[in-house]
């Protein structure tokens, strides 16, 4: 483990664009498809919004607002019915839990990390599917070097933690994809 | 002239350019009509980019229409073309009348001068700022634009995933202004009692920051100003004190600190004459906490 982590900090130096991180044998298989599922929503997400009115390029802010609550009033309305555990689904939630775990046992930022997140200020923030994340409440900022270490998602999808646990959130609609529980050791 | 002798030129040119006696040369007269007691050290050339550096403000509060008064002020004789924003630009509430009772209603009148607004996103702030139009940011969470001799790049440093990064490494490489500015939200160094340095951010940005000759970095999310000592040849600030203050959260006798003022709300001036980053601080109060003259790195062959 030790020569591991030596490894990795050798070869985070030695480059200068830092890359996202190489995943084992093992991972890359469920990495494919936990990726697969987030294209699914993002591809949804992209036929929802084309039915929708264009915000214009000089939107005023009322016309953003309105875009953003209507996209997000589409997107609940078309995943009714979807339940927690689709794209974290208990595989995919085991590996990222490695992930993370892996990330603040060899990299030095895994106190920064925990502070961050039991830090911030998310009063309101309840952690349910097809449930917006309240505009009055902190984003907790996610490492970067924890981002490189996480399979990369579509564009508009992001990783947040509320508390102890991961979401996946969308960026112009702020509602909660899924998430997944204990992600934060 | 490598990063490090630029480094130890400009602390021995801020020492001299901070002496109290300086405030006499570049005095000016006050013709803002405030009656306020204007003390300018910079030196208001004709040609040179002049913009103010400043987060952390979205409050809407007394403290942050008394500091926009000020700022008011000060345009009249130290006419600052564009303000960059170190991001929490909206704490709280973010409905169409947040943004008019936090921002458009505290700095209408240096909108209706043309003083334009450059945003970056912190911690409080939703994605979809990137839209409004008086926040400059093109529809785009992380952007670069340029002012005269100087490119500016706007880093969205609360999600800093590899599209981004590697958006950085084209944009900084490719770019060959004479001066190259950061600003974002989260410090890489910063002697912040509640935040102070994020060593996640740093560890990534600063070998981009080096490689690319960026000189100096403008960061908020600590609520106070902090001139840091320079770091690998650039330079830090955290001008985090536009709408919120954490009074006394500068740890003190902090090695990072070349100068700080933890005490009141405050903004930064900035002036680039050529090779010289001139800078003034003052804080709600009218008063100067900082002033100096840095001079530009070049790239260490």
């Amino acid at each position: 483990m030790r020569y591991v982590a030596i490894f990795a900090v050798i070869t985070f130096f030695s480059s200068v664009t830092p890359a996202q991180n190489a995943f084992t044998y093992e991972e890359q298989k469920l990495v494919k498809s936990f990726q697969k599922r987030t294209t699914d929503y993002a591809n949804t997400r992209v036929k929802i919004e084309r039915r929708l009115p264009k915000l214009p390029k000089a939107a005023t802010i009322e016309q953003i607002a309105a875009h953003k609550s209507t996209l997000q009033a589409a997107i609940q309305k078309a995943r009714a019915n979807e339940r927690p555990g689709k794209i974290f689904t208990p595989e995919a939630a085991a590996m990222i839990r490695r992930m993370i775990r892996r990330e603040f046992t060899d990299t030095w930022d895994g106190s920064e990390i925990r502070a961050s997140v039991l830090e911030a200020e998310t009063q309101g923030a309840v952690v349910r599917i097809n449930t917006p994340y309240p505009d009055s409440a902190e984003l907790v900022e996610m490492s970067p070097t924890l981002l490189l270490s996480l399979p990369q998602l579509p564009k508009g999808l992001r990783y947040r933690f509320i508390g102890r646990s991961l979401v996946l959130m969308d960026r112009d609609n702020a509602l909660i994809i899924d998430y997944m529980t204990n992600a934060l050791p | 002239m490598n990063r490090i002798s630029a480094g130890f030129i400009s602390l021995l040119l801020a020492l001299a350019v901070s002496l109290p006696s300086v405030y006499a040369q570049g005095a000016a007269a006050d013709s803002s009509g405030s009656g306020r007691s204007l003390k300018l050290t910079l030196p208001v050339a004709a040609d040179s980019v002049k913009f103010v550096s400043m987060g952390d403000t979205g409050t809407g509060s007394r403290q942050q229409h008394e500091l926009a008064k000020v700022m008011l002020d000060y345009h009249a004789v130290f006419p600052f073309e564009f303000v960059i924003l170190t991001g929490d630009n909206m704490y709280g509430s973010e409905k169409p009348e947040d943004f008019k009772r936090k921002f458009e209603d505290v700095y209408r009148p240096l909108l209706d001068k043309g003083v334009k607004f450059y945003a970056s996103l912190g911690n409080h702030d939703e994605a979809i700022q990137r839209h409004y139009e008086l926040f400059n940011m093109g529809g785009d969470e992380y952007y670069k634009f340029k002012k005269g001799d100087a490119a500016f790049f706007a880093l969205n440093s609360n999600y800093m995933d590899k599209e981004q990064i590697e958006w950085m490494h084209k944009e900084m490489g490719s770019d060959n202004s004479r001066w190259k500015f950061v600003f974002m939200h989260h410090p890489p160094y910063s002697s912040g009692g509640k935040h102070g340095s994020l060593m996640s951010i740093r560890r990534v940005t600063e070998p981009l920051f080096l490689q690319h000759g960026i000189n100096a970095v403008f960061t908020g999310h600590d609520h106070f100003y902090e001139r840091i000592m320079p770091q690998q040849g650039i330079y830090y600030f955290v001008t985090g004190a536009g709408g919120r203050i954490r009074r006394g959260d500068i740890k003190r006798g902090s090695p990072l600190t070349a100068v700080g003022f933890d005490r009141d709300l405050s903004f930064m001036m900035v002036e680039l004459a050529k090779d010289l980053l001139h800078f003034q601080v003052i804080s709600r109060a009218g008063e100067t906490v900082d002033s100096a003259a840095l001079v530009r790195q070049t790239q260490q062959e």
